[in-house]
């Protein structure tokens, strides 16, 4: 297994792009990441992989004019090479208005995101996990999934003076248990440390809800009182930061946050804020920038303070960086990687129980964007979705298609569960966050499943 | 269909023996870093081995008004090395080529096989291929790499520059993209295969934002436009100049229209909203893979079973489906796919009923068939998946004039906006940037945020009128996501504009 590059050997080849002459600023990001990842399905191991990449990312500045150059010639020569070529690209296009410098020197949290055990984790670590997951399906059922251990590695210099460095690892573990007469139940577990991953509690979770989802009965479409599981709640997330809380798109008007600085978006329940430095998610204390990462609130009891921020966008909105950029050149702006949704006082249980008539939601598929200033999005169910009467779970029902504004549905929120899990979704990063129970969500179809 | 030939330059002859002249600047000859990562893999105790060097270059480029937002340039070089122990899958991958590396990832990815073995299962069988020596380089005029970045960065600020003539009008964007992918494909069977495509894009984009409302209008096609496998030469028959000022009055216009009515109503679909309603609701549903279950987790199954071919009626007569990667200028097309399969033109649906799945060397011997040809992989680091390659819609008859002309009442819809589908490719729903009444055969009324949703089945069967081929062009889908580690595959879709009934439109 390969090992860390670290710093030292970083800047030694960071240093070959940063002394270009010509160039009034250089930017070196460098992302080198391994790992494996274990696929199965129908109960076997049927894809299983591993990979290593050395990219470098050079962003040149030139009388305020930007290029940038990627390769995975990790070297003095690529290094130099890729600068070469983006100071070419600057020598062509106009000034961009907004730029905002390189970032400066400045002190970055230390983290304890690396765990060796999981950097090093080998294909027969993941088969025995798989082995252990599935061995939980009882007869007629089959398990599909992955298991993933990963490890990145990530600096950036600039001639700025700012240099910093951080590994950090991933384990996950997801799996879709089906079989029986058409159910279906979903599990997975995010962790730093791949000895956090439990087989055998994830195959047993998913098995029983494939168990709870035979013979799913159809039912109407329409606006039901819902309670989302945290991977549910993720999708709603993880839509609104893709939609609203970037910096830019708040201060071009694109946004359902813009011009809403200081009002009420959602119920006083609801706060949502990013934090890469804390302990139990997965993140890196610095941005693609340089800039020290730090929490930032965005919406507090149901208040909306606030977008996040890099330094061009921060620069265009006249505000400071928060330390969210992606790798340059980044035409959508910056990003949060880490949300958190803050935990209530119910257990799911009480959620569920406090449901006359209403739906029990453990996760949303292929969702996307219907109208982005409104917040509303589309997409279906899957793998366990249940009628819920009388505060009970009565039966599974089929998929049902949503269309739902985000921000009418966490002005819904009449409950929050008092755990939090670390959740993935389709297109984004995941977000920690808990179940909730919504008083008013809407059910535009229906599928046969 | 349209088809041309030739779609490539190809010189080929079976069996092993032929040597290569193309050599990767700066590296050992990268054929022959495929070929001994392949007898690695053999004596660390692969049954079967086959490695692909491959070598991506991009540039982008994205101008907002008249601002250059995003130019960069992106090289990467790996090998990929795929093994079968005990008939079980190992895959390795390193961004290095030194051969001490390509040995030891050949290595490990016959370790990664034996691990495969900790769980009981069926040995995965390989539908026969002849190994084949060739090189193949896809259709280019003018290499998109050599042309001046003034000259490509002058079109696209002229291009903003007409958007932005548009009063009312909040963004102006345009975007060029080009890429190129060389690969050197060997196997444990003989095959020496070397392919080069050249991809080249270009797109209009016009935003308005106003009162609570963002509403877009791009040209030739949403998400960075109309892509094609060719040179430069493509982007200079877009017109994105000229198209510029029309494509941003009709953002400014939508802002103060109606949002589209809440009906069931006869649709019709242009040919680039077509593309995406082909690529979710046919092009995912036939993949082989999906209907074996092996994407179940994560983007889904299929509707479909190998018991539907040749019986299930997908569609009315009028829909027939084509998979074929040997069509000129499609980002599917290839002269090999990533097993050193030949490149091939499957019916999928014809006349409405169901025929072929598209499939591999591993799928289709479980269906007793032979692989047609369609696996390919996100350079080199990334596992071979079933893909689509051009997956098109056979032109009938008329225009898309035609088929308004003859609508009495109901509502056209251009140009794809969003999209969703459920795990089994049967409920979905679209989103459009634009909408107008048809009322007794001509546009009347603009409407705003149009979407539709069906039931893929019962929608292609309601299809009761598709244009011919002076309206089908073939489009380029550049952001198909698919498998674990998730991978992004370009590919095509050649689409007309069509006609269906009963369809419910305007969801909110």
């Amino acid at each position: 297994m390969p090992g860390l590059i670290g710093q030292d050997a970083f800047e030694r080849v960071a240093k070959a792009a940063i002394d270009l002459p010509g160039a009034d600023g250089v930017e070196v990001v460098l992302i080198h990441e391994w790992g494996g990842l274990t696929r199965f399905a129908s109960s076997e191991i049927h894809q299983s992989t591993w990979r290593e990449d050395t990219g470098l990312r050079v962003r040149v500045v030139s009388a305020g004019r930007i290029g940038v150059a990627a390769s995975n010639d990790f070297s003095e020569a690529g290094a130099r090479a890729a600068a070469e070529s983006a100071l070419e690209m600057a020598g062509v296009v106009s000034a961009d208005p907004y730029f905002g410098g390189l970032a400066p020197r400045a002190p970055v949290h230390a983290t304890d995101g690396f765990d060796e055990r999981t950097a090093t984790a080998t294909p027969d670590l993941r088969s025995e996990g798989v082995a252990t997951l599935v061995a939980q399906c009882p007869p007629g059922f089959t398990a599909a999934g992955a298991f993933e251990t990963t490890a990145v590695e990530v600096a950036v210099a600039t001639t700025e003076g700012q240099v910093c460095w951080a590994p950090v690892t991933q384990a996950s573990l997801t799996t879709v248990v089906t079989g029986g007469e058409g159910g279906a139940g979903f599990a997975e577990s995010f962790a730093r440390r791949v000895e956090e991953i439990d087989p055998e509690a994830i195959g047993r979770r998913a098995e029983g809800k494939a168990r709870d989802s035979q013979n799913p009965r159809p039912l109407e479409p329409g606006i039901y009182e819902v309670v989302l599981e945290p991977n549910a709640v993720s999708t709603l997330v993880g839509f609104l930061a893709y939609m609203g809380f970037g910096g830019r798109s708040i201060a071009e008007g694109r946004s359902c946050f813009s011009g809403k600085e200081g009002e009420k978006v959602a119920s006083s329940n609801i706060t949502i804020y990013d934090d890469a430095l804390a302990a139990d998610t997965i993140g890196v204390p610095f941005d693609f920038e340089g800039t020290p990462r730090r929490r930032v609130d965005l919406v507090r009891n149901g208040v909306f303070l606030d977008g996040v921020y890099d330094l061009r966008t921060a620069t265009q909105a006249g505000k400071q960086t928060t330390g969210h950029a992606l790798p340059a050149p980044n035409p959508e702006g910056p990003f949060p990687l880490n949300l958190y949704m803050q935990t209530g006082d119910a257990s799911m249980e009480e959620l569920i129980g406090s449901v006359q008539r209403g739906l029990l939601i453990t996760r949303f598929h292929y969702s996307n964007v219907v109208h982005p200033v409104e917040s509303t999005i589309t997409g279906m169910t899957r793998d366990g979705t249940f009628l819920i009467e009388d505060g009970e779970v009565k039966h599974p029902v089929t998929n049902f298609r949503f269309t739902q504004s985000i921000l009418e549905a966490l002005s819904a929120v009449s409950m929050v569960a008092s755990e939090s899990e670390l959740a993935s979704e389709f297109f984004f990063s995941a977000s920690r966050v808990p179940g909730l129970r919504i008083d008013r969500f809407q059910f535009t179809g229906r599928s046969d499943h | 269909m349209p088809r041309e030939q030739p779609w490539g330059s190809l010189s080929a002859r079976t069996g092993p023996g032929a040597r290569s002249k193309h050599r990767a600047k700066g590296h050992r000859v990268v054929l022959d870093v495929s070929k001994q990562a392949v007898e690695a893999a053999r004596a660390a105790g692969a049954d079967f081995a086959d490695a692909r060097a491959v070598a991506d270059r991009s540039e982008s480029l994205t101008v907002r008004n008249q601002e250059m937002e995003g130019i960069d340039r992106e090289g990467s070089e790996g090998l990929g090395v795929r093994v079968l122990v005990k008939g079980r899958w190992g895959f390795a991958a390193t961004g290095r080529l030194a051969e001490a590396e390509v040995v030891r990832t050949a290595r490990l990815a016959v370790e990664i096989a034996k691990a495969a073995a900790r769980l009981p299962g069926q040995p995965v069988k390989l539908s026969p291929v002849e190994p084949v020596v060739a090189s193949w380089h896809g259709p280019m005029k003018e290499d998109p790499f050599n042309v001046p970045l003034e000259e490509k960065v002058a079109l696209l600020v002229e291009a903003s520059r007409r958007m932005q003539r548009v009063k009312g009008l909040a963004f102006a964007e345009s975007s060029l993209d080009f890429y190129r992918r060389s690969t050197s494909f060997a196997s444990s069977e003989g095959a020496e295969i070397e392919q080069t495509v050249v991809h080249s894009g270009g797109g209009i984009e016009a935003t308005a934002v106003g009162d609570g409302e963002l509403q877009r209008r791009s040209f030739p096609n949403s998400f960075r436009g109309h892509i094609k496998a060719a040179g430069y030469e493509h982007i200079r028959t877009l017109g994105l100049v000229e198209e510029a000022e029309r494509t941003a009055t009709e953002a400014v216009e939508l802002l103060s229209v109606r949002e589209c009515p809440s009906e069931e109503a006869t649709l019709v679909l242009d040919s680039g909203q077509m593309e995406l309603q082909i690529h979710e609701s046919v092009g995912h549903p036939v993949e082989l893979d999906r209907v074996l279950g092996m994407e179940e987790a994560y983007a889904g199954s299929s509707f479909l079973t190998p018991a539907d071919r040749g019986k299930l009626r997908y569609a009315s007569d009028l829909v027939s489906i084509t998979a074929d990667a040997t069509l000129q200028g499609g980002l599917g097309s290839f002269a090999f796919d990533d097993e050193g399969v030949p490149a091939q033109r499957t019916p999928v649906i014809v006349d409405g009923i169901f025929q072929s799945f598209i499939s591999s060397r591993e799928t289709a011997p479980v269906i007793g068939e032979a692989s047609n040809g369609t696996m390919r992989a996100d350079g080199w680091g990334a596992l071979p998946l079933i893909r689509m390659t051009n997956i098109s819609i056979e032109p009938r008859e008329g225009t898309l004039a035609d088929i308004i002309g003859d609508t009495k009442d109901g509502i056209y819809m251009a140009t794809n906006q969003s999209w969703s589908i459920d795990d089994k490719r049967v409920n979905f729903q679209f989103g459009c940037e634009i909408a107008w009444r048809i009322k007794d055969g001509k546009l009347t009324e603009m409407y705003r945020n149009p979407n539709y949703t069906g039931i893929t089945t019962e929608f292609w069967q309601s299809c009761d009128a598709v244009a011919g081929r002076e309206d089908w062009v073939l489009w380029g889908t550049p952001n198909c996501g698919k498998g674990q580690p998730p991978q992004t595959a370009r590919v095509g879709h050649g689409a007309a504009p069509a006609r269906f009934r009963n369809v419910r439109v305007g969801v909110r």
